[in-house]
């Protein structure tokens, strides 16, 4: 699994497709220009890379695309000045990729338990690769769960896949929007409201969070309640950063570097490191 | 072990400029200040001046510079990357030993870790250094509390201390060795070994008395704030007192904390900048959106200061990562440099 990592200068890549999500949010397929690099370019689930938009600057992103049989690719919401420009490029523009940086999900470490996805809005892009990686060995694993939530139903991430989930034998989806609109017949309120019905596993349960920072607060409190515990619930950062290796120190929270110590931690080390989420 | 006259000192780096560019300490004659820059003419160096008002890490670590350059003309047109390393051989000449400290920190922060910065190890390449003993420490000074100084012990070519009519010259690696032999250098005895070791002795005794009552104080401080001891009140008192003006950062000898952004050179080539940053803004930790998880102003002082004196932060320089210049005390308009948040630590200790 030991590909090559572009560290200090960024390698170019193609955009091959563009997609509209949601509002606000596309996702880019990529490929790198320098097709030996392209086929050494392995990443880890949960890891994040460094995207150069030439003529406006860098921004750190995590990687929805599974390390296997998954086109690469990046959903990325226009928020800032970098991604709103990213936002402008046509099928066939450039971009610069660094990476893949980060430290990825310990799959290794949960073999054999049951897996819960709790996901808030965009949330769900650093949590694709991981679901796509399960259910690919859905068999090493016990109860698959996953709880989608946003605030629209035109705001529930990659429609194509979620349809893809819910016909997947064995994997449970719940899907809820804040606000219903006309024609939604699902569910309608918080993510964590439909843990009740989900009937949520507790024993030997790892829960993957992840959404804005409001909303992984109150889930985070429902599933302690429920007595899952806090090396349990795993969560992957997102953070300021500026090289992705350790160094800029942009992304320094407590003794640790989000860059390389992280992204993804547990909840126990989320809660030692002495900063908001 | 070997002699120079003190006319002839400047040989040295005039011997240097044949294979490196110099860096030395140079008085302005404005403002009276130490600069450590760029020498093409030797006898521009002073020696004896006091210690930079800005550290020499802008030799190996500059405040701006540019790392690449690219050009896209959109579309589907190619994308010419340049890097752009400096790879000019240096030779720092009249280096104090807290701002070798300080290099070494970076030495070890840049080029240590898991991933080696290839921006700084191509300024660190070929690079000759010569230390100054500080035979009178300066005001601020506080480097005998931080193992820094007066005299540097390693980590240099060539280490000059001034004994009276001669320096007194030792040298610390092979080119060091090698620079002396050519120069034709006169052998130093055991006796210049001792009168050296009293010159380092007699500066130790000069120091500030704020500086030798620290002494003591600074190691049981960074027990305090790895521990988590240090009280919350104090971290609040910093966080008020700070001005963000972030000079603190920009004068120490240590912090390396960088920004990148593209500058944009019209038609469609950009230049890649790194630049200092500072922890003590507010939009140091700011994401695109508006969310800061670090937003209160002491969070980010602590943040300094965490940096600086705790263990695990010390790991990643092999020492603790303040050096005693005592640069930081002397811009901070709102006093709270790092010899004086260790005496608002150690007050809040001893007052209970």
């Amino acid at each position: 699994m030991n590909g090559i990592k572009i560290v200090t200068i960024p390698e170019v890549a193609t955009i091959e497709e563009i997609r509209d999500e949601i509002r606000d949010v596309k996702t880019f397929y990529l490929s790198l220009d320098n097709k030996e690099i392209d086929k050494n370019f392995k990443i880890k689930s949960g890891q994040f890379i460094m995207c150069t938009v030439f003529g406006a600057g860098e921004f750190a992103v995590s990687l929805p695309p599974s390390p296997e049989n998954d086109r690469f690719h990046l959903t990325v919401r226009k928020v800032g000045s970098v991604t709103n420009a990213l936002h402008e490029l046509k099928p066939g523009g450039k971009l610069g990729i660094r990476g893949p940086f980060g430290n990825g999900f310990p799959f290794e470490e949960i073999k054999g338990k049951n897996i819960i996805y709790v996901a808030g809005g965009i949330g769900l892009i650093p949590l694709r690769s991981s679901i796509v990686h399960v259910l690919q060995h859905k068999k090493e694993f016990g109860r698959v769960l996953m709880l989608h939530g946003a605030r629209t139903p035109d705001d529930l991430m990659y429609k194509d896949n979620l349809k893809e989930w819910q016909s997947f034998d064995g994997f449970e989806t719940y899907i809820t929007v804040d606000v219903a609109a006309p024609g939604w017949t699902g569910e309608v309120g918080f993510v964590h409201t439909l843990f009740d019905k989900a009937n949520l596993p507790i024993e030997n349960t790892v829960a993957f969070v992840c959404g804005p920072p409001v909303m992984f607060n109150t889930v985070i409190g429902e599933l302690m309640k429920r007595g899952l515990s806090d090396d349990c619930i795993i969560s992957t950062l997102e953070r300021h950063m500026k090289c992705g290796v350790g160094k800029c120190q942009h992304c320094a929270i407590g003794r640790t570097l989000v860059c390389t110590d992280g992204p993804v931690y547990t909840y126990r080390q989320i809660k030692t490191l002495g900063e908001q989420i | 072990m070997y002699l120079i006259k003190k006319s002839d000192v400047l040989n040295i780096a005039k011997a240097l400029s044949a294979a490196y560019q110099v860096y030395g300490p140079v008085v302005e004659k404005v403002s009276g200040q130490t600069f450590f820059e760029k020498v093409d003419d030797i006898s521009e160096i002073t020696l004896a001046a006091p210690i930079p008002a800005a550290p020499p890490k802008s030799v190996v670590f500059p405040q701006a510079e540019r790392i690449m350059s690219y050009r896209y003309a959109g579309g589907n047109t190619p994308v010419e990357i340049k890097p752009d390393y400096a790879e000019t051989p240096k030779a720092l000449f009249g280096l104090r030993s807290c701002d070798l400290t300080g290099i070494q920190c970076l030495d070890r922060f840049f080029l240590g870790q898991e991933f080696v910065d290839d921006v700084y190890r191509h300024h660190r390449k070929k690079m000759f250094i010569v230390t100054n003993t500080c035979v009178v420490p300066f005001k601020y000074c506080f480097c005998v509390c931080t193992d820094s100084g007066p005299c540097a012990d390693e980590g240099y070519d060539l280490n000059l201390t001034d004994i009276g009519d001669n320096f007194f010259v030792e040298a610390g690696s092979a080119q060091g060795e090698a620079l002396c032999k050519k120069l034709n250098l006169e052998n130093a005895s055991e006796q210049h070994r001792s009168e050296k070791n009293a010159c380092v002795d007699k500066s130790i005794t000069l120091f500030e008395e704020f500086s030798t009552e620290s002494k003591a104080w600074i190691s049981r401080v960074m027990n305090r704030v790895t521990t988590g001891f240090a009280k919350e009140d104090v971290w609040e008192y910093v966080g008020d007192q700070c001005f963000e003006c972030g000079a603190c950062s920009f004068v120490c000898p240590s912090c390396s904390c960088f920004n990148i952004a593209d500058a944009s050179g019209g038609n469609g080539s950009c230049n890649r900048l790194r630049t200092w940053d500072s922890c003590s803004y507010e939009g140091y930790s700011r994401m695109a959106g508006g969310h800061n998880p670090r937003k209160p102003v002491e969070d980010r002082r602590n943040k300094r200061f965490f940096c600086k004196l705790s263990y695990s932060q010390s790991k990643k320089y092999l020492r603790p990562g303040c050096v005693g210049c005592g640069r930081c005390n002397w811009v901070c308009p709102g006093d709270i440099g790092l010899p004086n948040v260790v005496k608002y630590i150690r007050r809040e200790t001893t007052s209970r």
